[in-house]
């Protein structure tokens, strides 16, 4: 599964939906099948921004470094919270060729469209999602 | 070479109703549509892909490629849009055209709709006019379309506010408890409410069953056929004449003339042939864009302008609806997933407001896929990300009432459709350009209607409310009209009061096209009226 990206990059993707939509007592964004949605528009409708997640994950990785010494994916739920929070607000150490908060903000939305869209899009597994918020499909 | 009597460009609600009553009346008719037969299953429950969320596209047509309309934004920029984009005022594509996926509201307009400008005088600008017709012209075919379709409603609820000859064919749709809520919040306010009448059966009707109240009704096509519109009615009729052919994937590209006389169409068929029909009378029923694209696109020396166009009036007006609402918190459940969810609507404030011309009706709101509630319906202060916004989430998406409605737009001449010098579609023939807003009349009134949808939540028990307010812009989209309206003068309308196009005794329009006003109401059912009436009126004069 998404291939398209490195090992390293998938790890920080996934650290990242899980910070986006986090495990609770249900499942967070990633386990919901959220990779899975988007392995599947970065080979369609999402395919003119795989670049800019190659870019933007990187980059995350290196502020997340620059700023706390330690790989992304490593860090504790609240300290890349602390980190995603300075990224949404513009101030971050590490120069990127995308505007970081826009690719964050983007990064959020495709996963909420994983996470709460019809899981014929390939997340929202079992209607996980619905079923958290009390949509019912009836007939 | 196809000969017919009546060719109809157009499967959608008016073209639908068209055909039908002219094979009934013994014409043989040739129905053109561009868009596919759409079964429920040829139109999936994409929650990313339809016509309530286009994110990546819809779950009709026409296709994202290979279609392409030109706007020109409020700053003079141009795009080049597809279809699926906000801008490009997309309505569904297919047989049954935008009723294949609507929301089934099934309003009149009211009297005073038809004569906007002697009740409030035209301002400067805007090109605000009286009907050339009124209530009582369209009223019988309120009545028939409301029964040969299949409407259902409060029908002594309504005759408060229409004067109506016959009662709803069947009764309303039963309420859900978002519907209850805002019912007791209007009680509140001593404002009058009203079941919102619906092509939808409440009961059997026609040969098909009731509603199951599923929740993916607008937006989507109907998994048990309890939904009513043209292409399960009177097209089905048509075809069952024997006298009416259906040609789809088949794009019109002009009525063609001779000497200036309508003689039929050209049309590029399904294998990409160019194909000539001919008729003794030609109805477009193509939405209020694309006829007035094809009006335009048909040119020759008699007609240099393009078709009903010697005085520039083809493709001006364009009007759709603001549809200000507003969201709230609520501190009980209001979702209880009984669909289609639109239950209850206030018409108090489509006259009679201090300070602003006309108004508009607001409704509670159909059930919105989850979605679509993190898309448009969070609070605007709320995180995007994190714990916070899934909890909101969980917590509170059974919790949010929507009240919306349609606006009573005041037209613009400069909202207009007209051809892109440049742009082709996929056949080569030149699009639409769409160019100017709507007039500030407008947004005045949807600010009026903006901040009654604030008080209605307010006296229902929300805790908290918010929404977006209105700006001014270019309306269309789905509830599109008045590119071809009808009036008496020639100079300054296109059709005449029986929605034939002024100059030609066999070109008629059967879409929204004509309307002169959009109403402060959803246009279907008027559109459908009309449509009735421009057919009887073919069938009878020949
Ligand atoms: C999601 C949704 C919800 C809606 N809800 C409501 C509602 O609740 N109440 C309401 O009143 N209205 C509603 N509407 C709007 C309603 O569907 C439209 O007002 C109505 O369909 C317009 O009818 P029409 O005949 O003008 O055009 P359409 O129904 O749009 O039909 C036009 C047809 O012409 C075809 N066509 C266009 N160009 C060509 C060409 N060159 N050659 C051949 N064929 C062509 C199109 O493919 C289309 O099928 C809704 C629409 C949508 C999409």
């Amino acid at each position: 599964m998404l291939s398209m990206l490195t090992e390293a990059q998938q790890d920080t993707l996934r650290a990242l939906v899980d910070r986006i939509i986090p495990a609770d007592d249900f499942p967070g964004g990633w386990e919901a099948g959220v990779g899975d949605y988007l392995d599947r528009q970065f080979a369609g409708d999402l395919s003119h921004v795989v670049d800019d997640y190659r870019i933007g994950l990187d980059w995350l990785e290196a502020e997340a470094c620059a700023t706390t010494g330690t790989s992304f994916a490593a860090l504790a739920a609240t300290a890349q919270d602390e980190v995603l929070r300075r990224v949404e607000q513009g101030d971050v150490v590490v120069d990127c060729p995308v505007d970081p908060a826009a690719f964050f903000r983007a990064a959020a939305e495709h996963a909420a469209e994983g996470f709460y869209g019809d899981p014929g899009n390939g997340g929202n597994s079992n209607g996980v999602s619905w079923r958290m918020i009390g949509f019912e499909v009836t007939g | 070479m196809s000969v017919h009597d009546v060719i109809v460009v157009g499967a959608g609600a008016g073209g639908g109703v068209a055909a039908g009553v002219l094979a009934e009346a013994g014409k043989s008719v040739l129905l053109i549509e561009r868009g596919r037969e759409l079964a429920c299953e040829d139109v999936p429950r994409d929650h990313l892909r339809n016509h309530r969320y286009t994110r990546y596209g819809h779950n009709t047509g026409p296709s994202l490629e290979g279609n392409p309309r030109v706007w020109v934004d409020l700053d003079g920029r141009e795009h080049t849009l597809r279809p699926h984009e906000d801008a490009y005022q997309n309505n569904a594509t297919g047989v049954g055209g935008g009723a294949r996926v609507y929301g089934a509201q099934a309003w009149r307009y009211l009297p005073g709709d038809f004569e906007m400008a002697s009740t409030y005088g035209v301002p400067a600008g805007s090109s605000l006019a009286d009907w050339p017709i009124g209530y009582a012209d369209v009223a019988p075919y309120y009545d028939r379309a409301e029964w040969e379709i299949g409407v259902s409603g409060d029908s002594v609820g309504s005759a408060k506010q229409w004067p109506r000859d016959k009662d709803y064919p069947m009764p309303p749709v039963p309420l859900n408890r978002q519907g209850a809520i805002v019912r007791r919040g209007a009680e509140a306010l001593g404002w009058p409410t009203l079941a919102v009448p619906l092509l939808i059966n409440s009961t059997p009707y026609a040969g098909r069953p009731a509603c199951i109240h599923c929740q993916h009704c607008i937006g989507f096509a109907c998994p048990v056929d309890a939904k009513n519109d043209s292409q399960n009615t009177l097209l089905a009729r048509a075809r069952a004449t024997g006298r009416a052919e259906v040609v789809t994937e088949a794009m019109v590209e002009q009525v063609d003339t001779v000497g200036g006389r309508v003689v039929g169409v050209t049309y590029v068929d399904r294998d990409d042939q160019r194909q000539h029909a001919r008729a003794e009378v030609v109805v477009l029923a193509a939405g209020a864009i694309e006829t007035a694209r094809l009006l335009l696109n048909s040119t020759s020396s008699e007609h240099p302008h393009g078709l009903g166009n010697a005085h520039d009036q083809v493709g001006r007006n364009l009007q759709g609806h603001y549809y200000p609402g507003a969201v709230g918190l609520m501190s009980e459940q209001v979702h209880d997933g009984v669909g289609p969810g639109v239950t209850t609507a206030i018409t108090k404030f489509n006259h009679g407001n201090p300070d602003v011309i006309g108004g508009g009706m607001i409704a509670d709101e159909f059930v919105v896929l989850p979605i679509i509630f993190w898309a448009r319906n969070l609070p605007p202060d709320l995180p995007r990300w994190g714990a916070e916004a899934k909890r909101f989430m969980r917590d509170n998406y059974t919790r949010v009432a929507r009240v919306m409605g349609p606006v009573q737009e005041i037209p613009s001449p400069d909202a207009r459709v007209t051809l892109d010098p440049t742009v082709r579609d996929r056949w080569g023939i030149p699009v639409v350009r769409l160019s100017g807003a709507t007039h500030p009349e407008t947004v005045r009134t949807a600010e009026f209607m903006y901040a009654r949808a604030g008080e209605w939540l307010a006296a229902s028990g929300a805790q908290r409310i918010w929404g977006s307010p209105p700006r001014l812009k270019l309306s269309g989209g789905q509830h599109q009209a008045g590119t071809a309206r009808m009036g008496d003068d020639p100079a300054s309308s296109v059709t005449d009061r029986w929605s034939r196009v002024h100059g030609h005794d066999n070109l008629y329009v059967a879409d929204g096209s004509v309307h002169v006003t959009n109403g402060g109401f959803n246009p279907v059912l008027t559109i459908m009226a009309l449509a009735f009436r421009a057919a009887e009126h073919i069938a009878r004069a020949w």
